[in-house]
């Protein structure tokens, strides 16, 4: 046998070009190749992923490397997976996290069966995580670690999945472009926004895929939780828990968006304190190690970047989980991700549903 | 893996290597010889010389007069002078409509378009499940109102070849002029301007030995034509710019030498094909042979096999070191299913698995021994992996 092939999911940015670099450097037998996820066709100006000049990135670093480079046109399926799930999720008075099912449905599934198609043991991509004997674990960079939006992918694919970057912080990794010479790369700005929405504007992806006359796109009352109605909303698919831009003022403290309830379609607001909760359920519960038990004691993440926090299962229920958190936690909102975390190492995860009140008014506690 | 034993280069409908002679006849012009033939001192008329010498030679091949040869750089740009050349000259005149089949190359419809967005009716004609374009409607919509139409000789991604001289002969009837894609039939189907009532034909250097960046476009005497380009008045205020002198002699010695051996490389490309196709369906029966119920060119064979899909044989070839093609590659080279094939009514799943193999100078009985090793084999895993799914 010659060396151990590995397929890389390259998108042009620094990351992806510095994960093939490293493996080439390890005597892999890399094929780079770069996923064309949609289409905004010519009239779009470049954005930092998935775009011609992105493609063009991809392929200069893999001609830089000598290695070769393949563009992947996955465009119907992770329209299906990823962008129809976004606006149904929006539709339905939730705020999605794409990137959690790109990389359970897109990268590491249908990537890993192109990986499969030409002999490839390995894939690999530019994530800030680490994969330790099997274990996923936390990149060394807490702030680019992006294990809160790999818990979907199948637990078996993490045995063959290499994350090159894991180990490096941000800054080392432009330096280690640098140091390799790929200087059409090392520079790019990092990619914050959804990559399928060229210009941050979501709300223009709904009024192009849901009808007119969508509820989520619709009028609708802003309330208290008091139930007094203080203003209007021109749809709710607009706002997201935790967002104060939109509330009207008026208020003796600041108001934020609260709750969203489509059958009605009210945006309710409250204050901070009002924005709190103390438990949250989760759905689509995906483990990456042995399921825990009722009563264990996790580290959870229930927002990108937002403070660990410590928390108690406190029922586990087929696809579905609850965790009483130790401390109340801000805007826990429903189709964002739930985390949980024994020390570095990712445990699972799962889609919020639901926050729940106070801790003392937690009825599952209260029996 | 271990680095590919012998690379089998199976895409030459994408591109051919350019041939000893003809890079030999190219050399003066990058030396000596570099003048501008539009300058009238020696070394103008030097250039001159080879340049109208070339013209004569690509002439010839065609069965065309000089005065008919318009050097141009590719088979982009002749369909495009043709299409909308003859439209912009004839619309004046009253002609309103242009007509085209679905499984042209995208520089036919993308012409067409260009045409539709400067009020002309376009009309496509309908086509056979065998790949050829259907009289019937050749007929329906081939009417006094047609300015243009244009039909392939022979086509690029399945092979199929058109009854051209015959569709020709019928839009001269109805007064409506004719343009013929015959990038992929030169060489490969006998060509007689003198005989075949077209009255623009296209052809495309780098498909037959010659560099990339020069072609012609025959235009038949007296036929109108507003050019796409102006500024001087080279080939006649056609196509100004300073021609390329070099490649129109690569181009003129190319279509010599492709001419001349024309009989003996058809019939040796069809036997290899022969064998090609009837290895695969040996080991792979159901593999499908797009366009096989129609008479085909001998060098290309576009094959689906249920249960795969072309991206990832692709790669897979490719990393085997064989070479192939699949539908039409977008700019990003990603590939999309073919137009043709939807055109012709071949199912999306087996569109999306659809591998051409396009066989010309460098391929040998090894490299179709290869192939018919390794693409089973690649095929048959393709398919333990859907299986599995």
């Amino acid at each position: 046998m010659g060396r151990e092939r590995v397929l890389v999911a390259m998108s042009g940015g620094v990351d992806s070009s510095v994960a093939a670099a490293l493996l080439v450097e390890q005597g892999y037998d890399v094929v780079g190749a770069t996923m064309k996820l949609f289409c905004h066709g010519d009239d779009v100006p470049d954005r930092p992923c998935c775009s011609l000049d992105s493609v063009n990135d991809a392929r200069r670093v893999c001609e830089q490397l000598g290695i070769p480079h393949y563009v992947l046109n996955l465009e119907t399926k992770f329209g299906h997976d990823v962008v129809d799930n976004f606006v149904e999720e929006y539709a339905r008075g939730r705020t999605p996290i794409p990137c959690v099912r790109c990389n359970t449905f897109t990268k590491f599934r249908d990537f890993l069966k192109k990986a499969d198609s030409i002999d490839a043991q390995w894939i690999a991509t530019g994530h800030y995580a680490r994969v330790v004997d099997g274990k996923l674990r936390r990149g060394f960079d807490e702030n680019k670690d992006q294990t809160y939006f790999l818990w979907g992918i199948d637990r078996a694919v993490l045995s063959r999945m290499i994350l090159p970057v894991g180990t490096l912080d941000k800054a080392q990794t432009r330096a280690r472009a640098h140091a390799m010479g790929l200087e059409v790369i090392a520079e790019k700005p990092e990619s914050q926004e959804i990559c399928f929405v060229p210009d941050g504007d979501y709300a223009r992806i709904l009024e192009q895929r849901l009808p007119a006359d969508a509820p989520a796109l619709s009028r609708g009352p802003i309330m208290t939780l008091s139930g007094k109605i203080v203003g209007e909303h021109n749809g709710f698919a607009r706002y997201t828990i935790g967002q104060r831009r939109g509330v009207p003022g008026g208020f003796p403290h600041p108001m934020y968006v609260i709750g969203i309830r489509p059958h009605d379609r009210v945006v309710v607001i409250g204050t901070r304190d009002e924005l709190l909760g103390s438990g949250v359920v989760a759905r689509e519960v995906n483990w990456l190690a042995a399921p825990p038990s009722i009563g264990d004691r996790v580290s959870v993440r229930v927002r990108h970047r937002a403070p660990l926090a410590p928390a108690e299962i406190v029922r586990l229920d087929g696809e579905e989980i609850e965790l009483a958190l130790d401390e109340p936690v801000s805007a826990i909102t429903p189709g964002q991700s739930m985390v949980l975390y024994e020390g570095d190492r990712v445990l699972g995860g799962g889609f919020i549903e639901a926050s729940r009140g106070q801790r003392s008014s937690l009825p599952v506690l209260a029996a | 893996m271990t680095p590919a034993a012998d690379p089998v280069y199976l895409d030459h409908a994408a591109t051919t290597p350019v041939r000893e002679e003809v890079f030999e006849a190219m050399k003066p012009f990058y030396g000596p010889r570099f003048g501008n033939p539009s300058s009238t001192h020696r070394w103008g008329r030097e250039a001159r010389a080879a340049l109208d010498e070339a013209r004569e030679r690509v002439g010839r091949c065609l069965g065309a007069r000089p005065d008919e040869i318009c050097f141009t750089s590719g088979g982009t740009e002749g369909d495009n002078l043709a299409i909308l050349g003859a439209w912009r000259a004839l619309k004046a005149k009253g002609r309103t409509a242009v007509v085209t089949s679905p499984i042209e190359h995208k520089a036919i419809l993308g012409a067409v378009h260009q045409t539709a967005r400067e009020g002309a009716e376009e009309r496509i004609l309908a086509m056979t499940s065998a790949g050829v374009v259907d009289r019937q409607s050749f007929d329906e919509l081939v009417d006094d109102a047609v300015a243009v139409c244009s039909t392939m000789w022979v086509n690029n991604e399945i092979g199929t070849i058109q009854p051209v001289p015959e569709l020709a002969a019928k839009a001269k009837e109805r007064g409506a002029l004719f343009h013929t894609d015959a990038v992929q039939a030169f060489g490969k189907i006998p060509i007689d301007a003198q005989k075949q009532r077209f009255d623009f034909l296209t052809i495309s250097g780098h498909k037959f030995g010659a560099p990339k960046g020069i072609g012609a476009l025959f235009i038949r005497r007296g036929t109108s034509l507003e050019p796409l380009m102006h500024g001087g008045t080279q080939d006649r205020g056609r196509r100004p710019g300073t021609e390329n002198v070099a490649a129109a002699v690569g181009l003129a010695r190319a279509a010599e030498l492709t001419l001349a051996e024309c009989e003996a490389h058809c019939a040796r490309l069809r036997k290899l094909r022969e064998r090609l196709e009837a290895g695969i369906l040996a080991k792979v029966p159901d593999a499908v042979v797009h366009g096989r119920g129609a008479e085909r060119a001998p060098h290309i064979v576009n094959i689906s096999v249920p249960g795969t899909d072309s991206e990832s044989l692709l790669m897979a070839l490719d990393l085997r070191g064989i070479a192939a093609s699949g539908g039409s590659a977008c700019q990003s080279g990603s590939i999309s299913p073919s137009h043709v094939l939807s055109a012709i009514g071949v199912r999306p799943d087996l569109a999306s698995a659809a591998v051409r193999m396009s066989l010309g100078s460098l391929t040998t009985d090894h490299c179709i021994d290869r192939v018919i090793e390794v693409f089973p084999a690649l095929v048959a895993k393709a398919r333990q992996l859907t299986a599995a799914e």
